[in-house]
């Protein structure tokens, strides 16, 4: 080989991917006729471009690849379609309470509501059942008796034997 | 914009503490009746009573001696004379959605001869009965209106 010979063959990678600039083109083209070495390293770069690439375009022309397509049209539905916030805001027009001439009334009525609601939530949490009517019952004079009534609609409560006559359930 | 808000603020407040007040009152109706066995005389508007009682007690004469309705407001007690050197004293303890807890204190010549605590609620009557009066026994009936 050439002294030549070990410059080109560096060259002869970049000759073949037409990455040399014109002076390098030049160089390896004066070179090859003269040299077998370079020019059969070329032919097998040559025939290693063909073996690779016969099949794989015989591959892409065969595939139509469906999938990605379609993968590809639902990626551009979603990124067109609204959201469902976005849609229901859209179809109610909310944006005119939006405003703050509207915005602080209603917030104000709001607060007002809520204020009113706490007492009477308030009072249903910690109401009683209705069974104990009598919460406590005391007296010095008196013997004292509580009677439920069957119905549910009434409590007495009695005294008796006070300091006046006793007067006693039947 | 500051007016606004000032405006819908005292309105607001205003609701509350009406809201507030008219829920611290508490209408209760009260009936003081003699029963007796002495005749058998049942006033008409006490056929409720007679009706819930009748059962227990063997009275055979109710009469209404006196009705009040009383509006009660929270800790302020409210004194009704049953009869001379008697009173009836109701005072608003709490105020329920569904009624309202009364302390009922039966008075003698300014001492205490009952102190009992009652929860009231629309549709139940609470009795208290016993003392003498004349020829009968004093009953008083305690209802929320």
């Amino acid at each position: 080989m050439k002294r030549e010979c070990f410059s080109v063959s560096g060259l002869l990678n970049k000759y073949f991917d037409q990455e040399v600039t014109p002076e390098e083109r030049s160089l390896v083209e004066d070179h090859l006729p003269d040299c077998p070495v370079c020019r059969s390293a070329l032919q097998s770069m040559e025939d290693l471009r063909i073996l690779i690439k016969s099949p794989v375009e015989e591959a892409v022309e065969k595939e139509t690849f469906p999938w990605v397509w379609e993968k590809i049209e639902r990626g551009i539905q979603r990124e067109g379609r609204p959201g469902l916030w976005e849609s229901l805001m859209s179809r109610l027009d909310v944006t005119p309470f939006l405003k703050k001439k509207i915005m602080i009334p209603v917030a104000a009525v709001a607060v007002a509501l809520i204020l009113m609601m706490v007492p009477i939530l308030y009072e249903k949490i910690t109401s009683y059942p209705i069974p104990s009517v009598v919460e406590y019952v005391e007296s010095e004079t008196y013997n004292v008796m509580i009677y439920q009534l069957e119905n549910q609609k009434g409590t007495v409560i009695w005294l008796f034997n006070g300091p006046e006559e006793e007067v006693s359930p039947s | 914009m500051k007016r606004t808000l000032v405006f819908f603020f005292s309105i607001s407040i205003l609701s509350v503490l009406s809201i507030s007040t008219a829920l611290a009152q508490v209408q209760t109706r009260v009936r003081i009746i003699e029963a007796s066995n002495v005749g058998s005389n049942i006033d008409s508007s006490l056929r409720d009573v007679t009706g819930q009682i009748g059962s227990l007690f063997s009275f055979s004469s109710y009469r209404l001696l006196k009705e009040e309705t009383v509006s009660l407001q929270k800790d302020l007690p409210v004194s009704i004379a049953v009869h001379p050197g008697r009173s009836l004293e109701l005072t608003l303890i709490k105020q329920h959605r569904k009624g309202a807890e009364v302390r009922v204190k039966i008075k003698r010549e300014g001492s205490d001869i009952l102190n009992t605590q009652v929860r009231l609620t629309p549709g139940r009557t609470v009795s208290i009965g016993g003392p003498k009066h004349r020829e009968g026994t004093i009953l008083i009936t305690l209802a929320l209106l």
